[in-house]
């Protein structure tokens, strides 16, 4: 059976992407950012996963407030990126998981969950960014992914503690899908930060600091948190970061935190990363 | 999550609620359709035209031509769209974030975002 060897956290500020693009990495605003990811990609280098789902939302870029779905999940062969206003960027398109995407959709509705079910679309740097950041530019991505996209934009948005049920039927999904095939959850989004209203420019580095904590050592906690709880300690944009917890959910009670980075701000946000594995699983050196 | 009449439940922070989705509805599709090519074309031609063709009220238009980013969210406008605007008369996201806070752009990057400048 498929194999779930790590969950993995990041935000996916677009502002990371334009600055890889327009060749900035390296200056003093973005440098540290970076390099404080450098550990994640090489832990991906050595853990070789074949797929990748990555849990993220759409930015009012692939749907429109025309049709809001909560959860939606992709099974494409390709996703291409989308032009967000100023024309795709020159990334790969992403080859899709096509196969395990219906697999997990059917594991879901077998879980009563009901996703919109999507065979053709783009993507944006909601999944774009996060992909970027653990495996680089390559001329080709060398995992297939599996996006699931959730509406944390239009209210209702959907509670914390459907995303960590989510996760688990993420894991049963993976665990029943009949490959030897490798798989790493990507949670992103986040962490505190806030684009409207007066409060704009919020960020909680305190919070996010003890999110990057809980998220290991207290998930519970994270998902019987209320959706205006997520507001008000990381922003109103900032609550988006309860999707990490579909990533969560996929994973043992029990963890061992690998890697993890915070730095603020990157753009108007505090920007974190963390790699986990299973307690259970993890490699016997790095448990200790 | 109820709505207080005319009060947003955590202050200074409007949730982009059915209220908030129904009323800026036009803006939102104006500036959803800036991610054309053509649209960003027609927008940069004739931007009162462009913005006629989605039916913007006088004070849609005015918010949306003034560049007023704390009106068009008081309008309904929703930045992720909003935001597409950007793209053809750029704008540094952090300089929409100063002009919502009522803060000076230098102020607004020293004192919400920690930054040294």
């Amino acid at each position: 059976m498929a194999k779930l060897i790590g969950g993995l956290g990041t935000s996916h500020v677009p502002s990371i992407g334009a600055a890889i693009d327009k060749g900035l990495r390296d200056t003093p605003d973005w440098k540290p950012f970076f390099d404080g990811y450098i550990p994640g990609q090489d832990w991906v280098k050595e853990h070789k996963p074949d797929v990748a789902v990555v849990i993220f939302n759409d930015h009012g870029n692939s749907f429109f407030l025309d049709k809001v779905p909560t959860f939606a999940v992709g099974c494409a062969e390709e996703y291409r990126p989308v032009d967000e206003g100023w024309g795709p960027r020159a990334i790969p398109s992403f080859k899709g998981a096509v196969d395990f995407s219906w697999h997990f959709i059917d594991t879901l509705i077998e879980n009563r969950f009901d996703p919109m079910i999507c065979q053709e679309i783009e993507v944006d740097h909601g999944i774009q960014v996060p992909m970027e950041l653990f495996w680089g530019r390559p001329a080709e991505w060398p995992v297939q992914v599996v996006p699931i996209f959730v509406n944390v934009i239009q209210y209702p948005i959907p509670l914390p503690s459907r995303c960590y049920e989510m996760g688990r039927v993420l894991r049963q999904a993976i665990e029943s899908y009949p490959t030897d095939e490798r798989f790493v959850v990507l949670g992103t989004g986040g962490l505190s930060h806030q684009l409207q209203g007066a409060r704009a420019g919020f960020v909680n580095p305190e919070a996010d600091r003890a999110f990057l904590n809980d998220i290991a050592t207290d998930p519970d906690k994270l998902a019987g948190m209320s959706r205006e709880q997520y507001v008000e300690m990381f922003g109103s944009e900032g609550a988006e970061l309860m999707m990490w917890l579909v990533m969560r959910g996929a994973m043992d009670r029990d963890v061992v935190v690998r890697h993890k980075h915070y730095f603020v701000p990157a753009s108007m946000t505090g920007a974190g990363m963390i790699v986990m594995e299973n307690a259970a699983t993890a490699s016997p050196a790095v448990a200790a | 999550m109820e709505e207080k009449p005319g009060q947003d439940r955590i202050p200074d922070t409007p949730l982009f609620d059915r209220k908030r989705s129904l009323g800026g509805y036009r803006i939102n599709k104006m500036a959803m359709g800036l991610s054309r090519p053509e649209n960003r074309e027609a927008f940069k031609q004739d931007e009162s035209a462009y913005l006629d063709r989605f039916g913007l009220t006088p004070e849609e238009k005015e918010a949306v031509m003034t560049r007023n980013w704390r009106e068009m969210v008081r309008l309904g406008g929703n930045l992720f769209f909003i935001l597409k605007i950007s793209a053809v008369d750029p704008v540094r996201i952090t300089e929409i974030g100063a002009h919502q806070a009522g803060m000076e752009h230098d102020d607004f990057l020293r004192n919400r975002l920690g930054k040294k400048v």
